[in-house]
């Protein structure tokens, strides 16, 4: 870590306010338990109330709505951001569907793919390709041209161009789509996951607690659900760190 | 010696301004001609014409032979036309990849052209880890490896500071004597334009037209005490006297 210790210093700050709240009864300890007795029930739901399940079921189909939102998303993207006229058409729809809420779309999902696993991945899959989409698109027509005229005049072909050139000059945009993308998928995931067809998932958990009143219970969900929505983004920026190294320099 | 570039009453026009009118001049083959005038003159867009980057509205252009494994240009915003994602040796090797020459080949050429620039950069390095000068001389290895026949630089020097400048200029010299390209430099610069040009074309202020052919026949490599010749100062006096006039100081 370049900043050593300091960057630990918000989260100690958070725990500290957090601990100090729930031990002054600044708040009734029904609605707010102490981090401490959040985390150890959060520990003993690891060992031995299945949440490791839970977390892995929601993180699959994290994992295949984002697989199948990037393996549409940058061809979709890269195709219309080279043509320019094509993009021009569909900007306004692109940006209708990008701004519904996904979730007030999750309905219609569940009619077409029905209530299970399908229409859940599928809602997710929807609103994030349309953010990968939006960003490998414009990565391509906010481009410089001068790299591009450079290889056109060295006698490269128009695919050349693409494989050696256009391609990488979006890529630090695309990383972007991508890194929104999967915290996104998260986000739809966990909450389809409370409304139906589901008996697993940390959504499904948050809510099953939420309904009987155990609120240590539900804490520890969140707590976890923020700690892989946390580890996630930092997966995504060391891996832009690593393969765009020249973005931004 | 036949005629390798010839320009023939170019007109060019952006919108309302009109760049050039008329000019016409001629490069022979194994020359180094300078194209020298006030600012906003169209140095930089004379050589975008001959490339074909740019259109023109008139008269002739031609440049024998024209194709792109022939001909190498250095960008005025060097910079933009690296490519960050690629290191200083796949920089270099970047438009003898493109003309699909086996790795070996590649390697040996890359050494050429760094042991006639004498520059020595960590082939490791990506362009962002570089100084402004060092980009500079990345760009030039980069247009040298190909060997090119017809060379266009478009304020070569602009990076460096004054000793690297001398260097690059001696360098440069050193190139041309061995390969004898036809080369076609842009600068504002009276020294760097008579140390290297052996005919210097002054332009007007725009709309540019050609106001005097200055000959510059002292025979190559010019070392630094050509700087300090009487040569030197009578051609940079007849130089001097057409910039006044074309500028209209």
């Amino acid at each position: 870590m370049k900043h050593g210790k300091t960057v630990l210093l918000g989260p100690g700050l958070a725990l500290l306010a957090w601990y100090l709240i729930a031990e002054l009864r600044l708040v009734d300890a029904f609605f707010l338990p102490g981090p401490i007795a959040t985390i150890s029930e959060l520990l003993e739901l690891a060992v031995g109330g299945g949440i490791i399940t839970d977390a892995l079921l929601t993180l699959e189909r994290v994992f295949l709505a984002f697989v199948i939102a990037v393996l549409v998303g940058i061809p979709v993207g890269l195709f219309l951001g080279t043509s320019r006229r094509v993009y021009e058409s569909l900007e306004m729809v692109i940006d209708f569907f990008r701004s519904i809420p996904a979730t007030a779309i999750f309905p219609l999902f569940v009619v077409v793919f029905g209530i299970e696993d399908s229409s859940k991945i599928a809602v997710a899959s929807f609103a994030s390709a349309l953010i990968i989409l939006f960003h490998t698109a414009h990565g391509v027509m906010h481009a410089k041209k001068s790299r591009t005229l450079a290889a056109r005049l060295m006698g490269a072909t128009k695919l050349q161009v693409f494989r050696f050139v256009s391609f990488w000059e979006c890529l630090p945009q695309i990383f972007v789509g991508l890194r929104t993308a999967v915290s996104l998928s998260l986000v739809i995931v966990v909450v389809t996951e409370m409304f139906i067809g589901t008996y697993a998932g940390l959504g499904r958990r948050l809510i099953d607690f939420q309904y009987v009143y155990n609120i240590e219970g539900m804490y520890a969900i969140i707590l976890l659900t923020g700690i892989i929505g946390y580890l996630i983004n930092a997966v995504f920026i060391l891996l832009e760190r690593r393969v765009v190294h020249w973005s931004g320099k | 010696m036949g005629i390798t570039i010839s320009v023939r009453d170019v007109k060019k026009r952006f919108g309302q301004k009109e760049v050039f009118q008329d000019v016409s001049f001629r490069v022979r083959k194994g020359e180094i001609v300078a194209l020298f005038g006030p600012n906003g003159c169209g140095k930089s867009t004379l050589l975008n014409i001959l490339s074909r980057l740019v259109e023109k509205d008139g008269g002739k252009c031609d440049v024998d032979g024209f194709s792109s494994s022939r001909v190498s240009y250095v960008f005025q915003n060097y910079r933009d036309s690296l490519l960050p994602w690629r290191n200083v040796y796949d920089n270099v090797a970047f438009p003898l990849e493109l003309q699909d020459m086996n790795a070996d080949d590649i390697r040996k050429r890359v050494q050429e052209v760094e042991s006639i620039l004498g520059v020595r950069l960590d082939r490791r390095k990506y362009p962002y880890e570089l100084s402004g000068g060092q980009q500079q001389m990345l760009a030039f290895a980069r247009a040298l490896v190909t060997r090119p026949q017809v060379f266009f630089i478009d304020e070569p020097f602009s990076a460096l500071d004054y000793e690297n400048n001398l260097l690059l200029r001696k360098r440069l010299q050193e190139y041309c004597v061995i390969h004898r390209p036809t080369v076609l430099v842009v600068t504002h610069d009276i020294e760097e334009a008579v140390h290297l040009a052996g005919r210097i074309v002054v332009l007007s202020k725009p709309p540019a037209r050609v106001v005097d052919v200055v000959e510059n026949p002292s025979a190559y490599p010019r070392d630094l005490s050509f700087l300090d010749s009487k040569q030197y100062r009578d051609v940079k006096g007849r130089v001097f006297a057409a910039f006044q006039k074309g500028a209209g100081l």
